[in-house]
């Protein structure tokens, strides 16, 4: 009596899937649609660009000749800043001159990058062993730790700007280049930490403590089965919860935007695409290149984790 | 040996979760108690803080900015839950059919979940755009609904519509992804059972499936409830003209006449309202 259908209801279901895809996938497209466009064609509807444009990504890239770009505006006034030292200037200044690059795209991509990498690694490292306190160890307050972490996440970033700004005014790292980019690799940690302890601790549970016994009696300490053990069987949960930390600071933005603004050499993709954005060279097929170049890396990440993520966010936590 | 075997293990699990409450404890919550500090003095950038009481909170209940700001929130809240929850639920049953390239697809329509806001959001703006938006071309030009091209993101009142559509595009996957994984655990007999009673698939929707996935749908609402409270980048990225509070508080704290004490007492009343939800959250919803 169930799973079948007749003709008029799979039309039905196909017209629907239909939408429902095309309504998730459309941007998409236009967005890669737009970054193919030359300019007379934007007002277009049409999908297929009339005349294939790949100006942008070689712009971006660092392609082809861009002898003809003066130095743009935006680093004119950064030079200005009386924050920046007389070396710093230098090296913008070389940098504009050998590449002569509107848009540093692989400037801004490392920048995201490294200080991704940076944060989502210590998240790991950190979260590695407290989960495993807290799911293997028994300890007085363990479950107290464990409902304090559901709580703490749910606490997000609007809500601490303010705080962490002035904390970071006072200690006298809001002042400079390198201070910022400390507070900023320290507030992704924060962001990404309890997610990754939830995620892991709920991983190492589901492994069969017989297996640290054996270690045991084989003389393994504690810390010696963690790592003989443990982070051996949990290394495709280990890899996700890295790649799911590494996303979180690769998409974030506001305290990009409060701690780097100033700071246009060391902006990262997000905050070097609003300010590309706002600024009066607001060109659509460079931005939608750049947002383009901007996905590329998360869709292969995503491509390459999805099953695990999945499983680690239904059953563990998820965190915005 | 002084010490047992369990007070060893206590000990180490201390040593190894020490580092991560260091952290959290240092960043989150020291800074929450701070927020509550700071928002009974008036902030200044260089110099020290002036204590002013409850000044900060006087000025903000008295000041009608800040109730359009709520206004718009309760606005955003309601569109964006009630959206990424029906729509997610929605999928997630067509998802639960049979039909070729099932995986494909399910695989597919979690793109915009993770897709990057920044990445995604100047696509939006395109797309809307009073001059080469495909928005303007079909409600003007296809189908003849208005005579002149809207600048839909221009006008706060109609940006807030394009920005709860954008985030029920964006987060509806993850509502999808939570109930459907509820969906599959449901026994098929008990489908079976109820077509036998003489059950059409709408009566066996609000007898079987509804119940089951109840607990899930209310995790989602409060879940989004709590998320959207607290979002500012893609409101702010798509359309900065819709103030919602957290958008609300950045432009308090961060430009204009900077009044970072007036933000944080909007951030400590957030707070409040936030613990309010996670109380509820964690005692209605998870039970403990």
């Amino acid at each position: 009596m169930l799973g079948k259908r007749t003709l008029w209801q799979n039309c039905l279901l196909a017209l629907t899937l239909g939408v429902v895809l095309f309504f998730c996938l459309f941007p998409f497209i236009q967005i890669l649609s737009t970054s193919l466009k030359h300019q007379f064609d934007w007002g277009n509807p049409s999908l297929i660009p009339i005349k294939l444009n790949l100006k942008a990504y070689q712009e971006l890239l660092g392609l082809g000749k861009g002898a003809e770009v003066p130095i743009p505006e935006t680093v004119k006034r950064l030079l200005d800043n009386p924050l920046l030292t007389k070396e710093a200037k230098e090296k913008i200044l070389s940098r504009y001159r050998s590449t002569r690059d509107v848009f540093p795209f692989p400037r801004f991509f490392l920048n995201t990058f490294l200080l991704s990498v940076t944060a989502a690694g210590l998240s790991l490292l950190l979260a590695v062993f407290g989960a495993y306190a807290f799911s293997r160890l028994r300890f007085k307050g363990r479950s107290v730790i464990r409902r304090s972490i559901l709580f703490v996440y749910m606490v997000g970033g609007v809500l601490l700007m303010v705080p962490l700004y002035q904390m970071s005014v006072k200690v006298g790292l809001a002042g400079t280049v390198w201070g910022s980019l400390f507070s900023l690799v320290l507030i992704y940690i924060i962001q990404t930490l309890p997610v990754s302890l939830y995620m892991l601790g709920n991983y190492f549970r589901t492994i069969p403590f017989a297996l640290e016994e054996a270690a045991a009696t084989d003389g393994c300490s504690r810390i010696q089965a963690l790592f003989l053990i443990i982070l051996p069987l949990s290394v495709p949960m280990l890899i996700t919860v890295f790649v799911y930390c590494f996303m979180i600071a690769w998409n974030e933005f506001l305290f990009a935007f409060v701690f780097l603004k100033q700071y246009h050499d060391f902006h990262t993709l997000p905050l070097a695409l609003q300010s590309l954005f706002v600024s009066k060279n607001a060109i659509w097929d460079r931005i939608m290149a750049a947002s383009m170049l901007t996905l590329s890396p998360v869709i292969l990440c995503f491509v390459f984790i999805m099953r695990n993520l999945t499983r680690g966010l239904t059953e563990g936590g998820v965190k915005e | 040996m002084d010490i047992s075997v369990e007070q060893r293990e206590s000990r180490l699990g201390w040593k190894l979760i020490a580092p991560s409450i260091g952290v959290i404890g240092l960043l989150i919550i020291y800074p929450i108690l701070y927020n509550v500090y700071l928002s009974f003095f008036d902030v200044k950038l260089t110099g020290a803080n002036l204590f002013v009481g409850f000044a900060n909170y006087e000025r903000l209940l008295k000041d009608t900015a800040y109730y359009s700001s709520l206004f718009t929130t309760v606005l955003y809240l309601f569109g964006t839950v009630l959206g990424t929850t029906v729509v997610g639920l929605f999928v997630a049953l067509l998802m639960n059919l049979h039909f070729p390239f099932r995986n494909v697809a399910r695989t597919v329509i979690l793109l915009p979940y993770f897709a990057p806001v920044i990445s995604v959001v100047f696509g939006w703006q395109f797309i809307f755009d009073p001059v080469n938006g495909i928005y303007n071309h079909v409600v003007v030009e296809m189908l003849h609904l208005s005579g002149t091209r809207h600048n839909l993101i221009g006008d706060p009142k109609t940006a807030l519509l394009v920005v709860i559509l954008f985030d029920i595009w964006k987060h509806f996957p993850i509502s999808y992804l939570l109930i459907i994984s509820k969906l599959q655990s449901i026994n098929r007999d008990q489908y079976e059972a109820a077509a036998m009673d003489g059950c059409g698939p709408i009566g066996r929707f609000f007898h079987i499936t509804l119940p089951e996935i109840s607990f899930v749908l209310g995790t989602l609402v409060i879940l989004r409830l709590m998320w959207n409270w607290n979002k500012f980048d893609e409101v702010f990225l798509l359309a900065p003209n819709v103030e919602t509070l957290p958008i609300f508080t950045y432009y308090t704290a961060f430009t204009g006449i900077i009044d970072q004490g007036m933000a944080a007492s909007i951030s400590v009343i957030n707070f409040l309202i936030l613990s309010g939800l996670i109380i509820f959250y964690v005692k209605k919803i998870l039970k403990w």
